[in-house]
């Protein structure tokens, strides 16, 4: 196992403006400082850098540096959140001019956590993470019975719902509000992803769900290829 | 193709046991059905190492991915198999092998200062002469002529069946020379003669991952016995959520757990009485405390909905059982008391410790920590007290930690690091593990050196001494240290900290750490304004306190300030035991403590990732009585 590295994107010189220089919003978001990441992200806007390159070139990178660092354990919680901040103080001066550009998102996901289970820490890094990526997320919280995701998923017209559990005594809830979904008819239009401490791939498998996110990191990769996967449209 | 297949298990002891096992269940689905115990700590989860078998012969099942996880590739090629994931194919011999050493545990008593107590234990032995009914004018009966040889003292006239059935003889035998026993008035027992002066009673703390007892002469308050045992529920998961996880709609387990406690109970009580020489006939009150879950299994109560969201106990209040009824058959005449519940999370055992540290009397605002599996804090002062509990997981028992074992003979307990690592362990064996309190130390020294940053990874830096930083290296899970080489320690590998086991260190101890500082939060008061911080139960007895303030487990006070309180839980269950006033006192306690549900409060979240974080390394927790060192 080495260490991430930070992974330049290529040719980013080209898309840039004249000695425009990513390194320092790089290093910004890597260490979560949002005050100079608003700053320079503006900075970028004012010199008219395509939005959508200041997101890949300019925010991603640093972004997942750390994201793949917290799948590796070398950072934890509080540094990944540090950064997800940062992050979000960036993406909200571009998400209304990549709206203005007609840049849709990649996808409607909807996410909580499952019926009996007060945990929020994890879901809220994985709503973060989502929103970085370029999702509509929906976040319904905490304890949200089936039914919810159910009736928000079809308002929605979601493409994804996500929910965790945190407890091994709620996990029970995730097969269940498969279940539900099942019932409801409209288990065939979303994909279903789940996560959570005592959750595993097998756990995944058993209750019916499409997927499984050993971390935020992964459940964001697992959400983005599976986006591309066929299901059944909303009416 | 049959769907049964054979299974025989080799045990320690040379036995092999012979079981017949359904295709396709798992081994240790098979072994526990037929009472084969084999420890899973995780929870069959393939978490954890403890349910390690070793294939002797027959099929060897693929490995699964949990397998290679936690065992890894060498020990796959060795035949080794998590019970609780491989599944049965064939007629298979196997041979449970857990990681040593799981066994062991150590005996927290205390003995309860008894001056300040009111000796009235609710039990009363009276020596009565009564007389035999004579004339068939004068209609009367048996019972009727003991209940007047009792007098006043007797409150009921109900009598249980059982004492009814033999007492024609009993009163005939010694020409009505009886001993009458009232428990709360009402008879409990009738014997032949004089045996006043045999009257005891048990205090036993349920908790978790051990059972302790105290069997003590009811009228002088003196302990005459201390016993404990690991609670034999432990097989089934080692944490609470996973206890009642395994519970949970499966009426069936359910019962199974309740047959272990029962069980673990009557074995306890009978080796009291035993190790204190007395009949265990003559134990009349049995107060028992525990977490919520453990006082619900006891009284097999349907824990499903105790683990979900809003985690609500079916019953706060305190409860007397006749032992038939539980059924404790070892005390037949015993009486076994509950003490009351604050909540899901904070149970009989918390409203113990509230009894023995009498916080409800303090001029000023003091508390008590239960740091454990499942933490429970009480702080306040007469005026007012606040509880909340904080589920720190298992990390402090050494389990899911890659080397973490109870603190048995051979665990880590101290560590210092200078120019290279020393390691001091329970017994001063070989190393063969880390234990939670040598799990906290080595992080705090750790932190001293510098090899962990304040965020908690551990990282190598130039200034460290070169045989500490030879100790840093990547290994098949990722950065780790070695604590003890291979070569001087008593395992066959090197014992090494990981990263992942910083984590759930870190996890677990924001529990407890962001749980107190909530309290403190809800009650407006800072470290500072805290007189004493008291830490209860088995395992904060261990810990080093100036290490646990150093990594954050525990508020940034003065660590002359936070004293180690016994098992005060037990304390209280024996003075509760000793003293219907206590009983009394904890019933009206617990309309008072103002629950605190982490979880419901938007400001938690932040305490918690806060308390994540270890403090700045290099700097070391200053005392007002030990000269501040600052490296």
């Amino acid at each position: 196992m080495s260490d991430p590295e930070l992974q330049i994107p290529q040719g980013w010189e080209d898309r840039a403006v004249d000695g425009w220089e990513w390194a320092t919003l790089w290093e910004a978001v890597e260490e979560g400082d949002h005050g100079y990441t608003h700053d320079r992200v503006q900075q970028a806007i004012d010199a008219d850098i395509d939005p959508r390159v200041i997101l890949d070139d300019g925010l991603f990178p640093g972004f997942n540096l750390q994201g793949d660092r917290f799948s590796a354990q070398i950072i934890f919680i509080p540094e990944m959140l540090i950064t997800a901040r940062a992050m979000k103080a960036g993406l909200a001066l571009i998400r209304p001019l990549l709206a203005a550009n007609d840049e849709k998102p990649l996808g409607t996901f909807v996410m909580g956590t499952v019926l009996g289970d007060m945990h929020d820490i994890g879901q809220s890094i994985v709503t973060i993470m989502l929103e970085n990526a370029g999702f509509n997320v929906i976040n319904l919280g905490t304890d949200v019975h089936p039914d919810r995701f159910i009736e928000t998923a079809a308002e929605e017209k979601a493409d994804m719902i996500g929910f965790s559990a945190l407890l091994s005594t709620t996990v029970y809830y995730q097969k269940v509000t498969i279940d539900e979904f099942e019932k409801s008819g409209h288990r065939d239009k979303v994909h279903i992803l789940i996560g959570g401490a005592p959750t595993t791939q097998e756990w995944a498998d058993e209750c019916g769900a499409d997927g499984w996110g050993r971390d935020a990191m992964e459940a964001v990769k697992l959400a983005r290829k599976l986006i591309a996967a066929d299901r059944g449209a909303w009416a | 193709m049959s769907d049964k297949v054979q299974l025989r298990i080799n045990a320690d002891d040379g036995q092999e046991k012979s079981i017949t096992a359904a295709r396709g269940e798992t081994l240790l689905e098979a072994a526990h059905r037929s009472g084969v115990d084999i420890t899973a700590t995780c929870g069959m989860r393939g978490r954890c190492r403890s349910c390690r078998c070793k294939i002797i012969a027959g099929a060897v099942p693929p490995p699964t991915v949990a397998d290679t996880v936690q065992l890894g590739h060498e020990e796959i090629r060795e035949r080794f198999r998590l019970a609780c994931q491989t599944r049965i194919v064939a007629d298979t011999v196997i041979k449970p092998m857990p990681p040593k050493s799981e066994s062991g545990h150590q005996l927290l008593g205390g003995q309860v200062e008894t001056t300040s107590l009111d000796l009235v234990s609710g039990v009363e032995k009276i020596a009565i002469t009564a007389n035999t009914p004579v004339s068939e004018h004068h209609q009367t009966s048996d019972i009727e002529e003991v209940f007047m040889a009792i007098g006043d003292r007797l409150k009921s006239r109900l009598v249980s069946g059982a004492l009814l059935q033999d007492l024609p003889a009993k009163l005939r035998e010694q020409k009505g020379a009886l001993t009458v026993t009232l428990f709360r008035g009402k008879i409990a027992d009738i014997e032949v003669g004089d045996t006043t002066g045999k009257c005891y009673g048990m205090a036993i703390d349920i908790g978790t991952t051990s059972i302790v007892g105290s069997l003590l002469d009811l009228e002088t308050g003196e302990e005459l016995a201390a016993v404990g045992m690991l609670n034999p529920q432990a097989p089934f998961g080692a944490d609470l959520m996973s206890r009642i996880a395994y519970a949970q709609f499966k009426p069936k387990n359910l019962a199974q757990l309740r047959g272990k406690v029962l069980s673990g109970l009557n074995d306890l009580v009978r080796q009291a009485a035993d190790k204190a020489d007395v009949s265990a006939a003559h134990v009349y009150k049995i107060v028992v405390v525990g977490n919520t879950c453990m006082h619900h299994i006891l009284l097999g109560i349907d824990v499903s909905y105790l683990g979900l969201a809003p985690y609500a106990p079916t019953v706060r209040d305190a409860q007397t059982i006749a032992a038939a009824d539980l059924p404790l058959k070892t005390a037949p005449r015993a009486h076994i008391c509950t003490l009351p519940i604050l909540a899901g999370f904070v149970g009989a055992d918390a409203l113990a410790c509230v009894l023995a540290t009498r916080i409800y009397d303090s001029d000023t605002v003091r508390g008590l920590v239960d740091i454990g599996t499942n933490g429970e804090m009480v702080l306040g002062s007469k005026d007012k007290l606040i509880a909340c509990s904080a589920p720190a997981g298992p990390a402090f028992e050494g389990a899911q930690i890659r080397h973490g074992m109870r603190g048995a003979v051979g665990a880590i307990e101290r560590v210092s690091i200078s120019d290279d690592v020393a390691c001091q362990t329970i017994g001063s064996d070989a190393a063969v593990g880390i234990c939670g309190s040598g799990l906290i130390e080595a992080c705090a020294r750790m932190s001293d050196a510098r090899v962990l940053n304040k965020m908690g990874s551990i990282k190598s830096t130039a200034e460290l001494p070169e045989a500490v930083s030879a100790r840093i290296r990547k290994g098949d899970h990722g950065q780790e240290f070695v604590l003890v080489w291979k070569t001087q320690g008593g395992k066959d590998e090197d014992i090494s900290l990981t990263q992942g086991d910083v984590r759930q260190l870190q996890l677990a101890k924001a529990a407890i750490y962001s749980g107190v500082m909530m309290l403190m939060k809800a009650m407006d008061v800072s470290a500072d304004d805290v007189d004493e911080l008291l830490l209860c139960g088995g395992f904060g007895n261990y810990v080093d306190i100036e290490s646990a303030v150093r990594i954050r487990l525990l508020p940034e006070m003065d660590p002359a300030r936070i004293t180690y309180a016994g098992n005060a839980a037990l304390m209280g269950a024996q003075m509760a035991t000793l003293s219907e006033t206590e009983i009394d006192r904890a019933e009206k306690l617990v309309g008072t403590i103002e629950h605190v549900a982490l979880a419901a409060r938007t400001d938690f979240q932040e305490l918690f990732i806060d308390g994540m974080n270890f403090g700045e390394p290099g700097l070391q927790v200053v005392s007002q009585h030990d000269e501040a060192v600052a490296v």
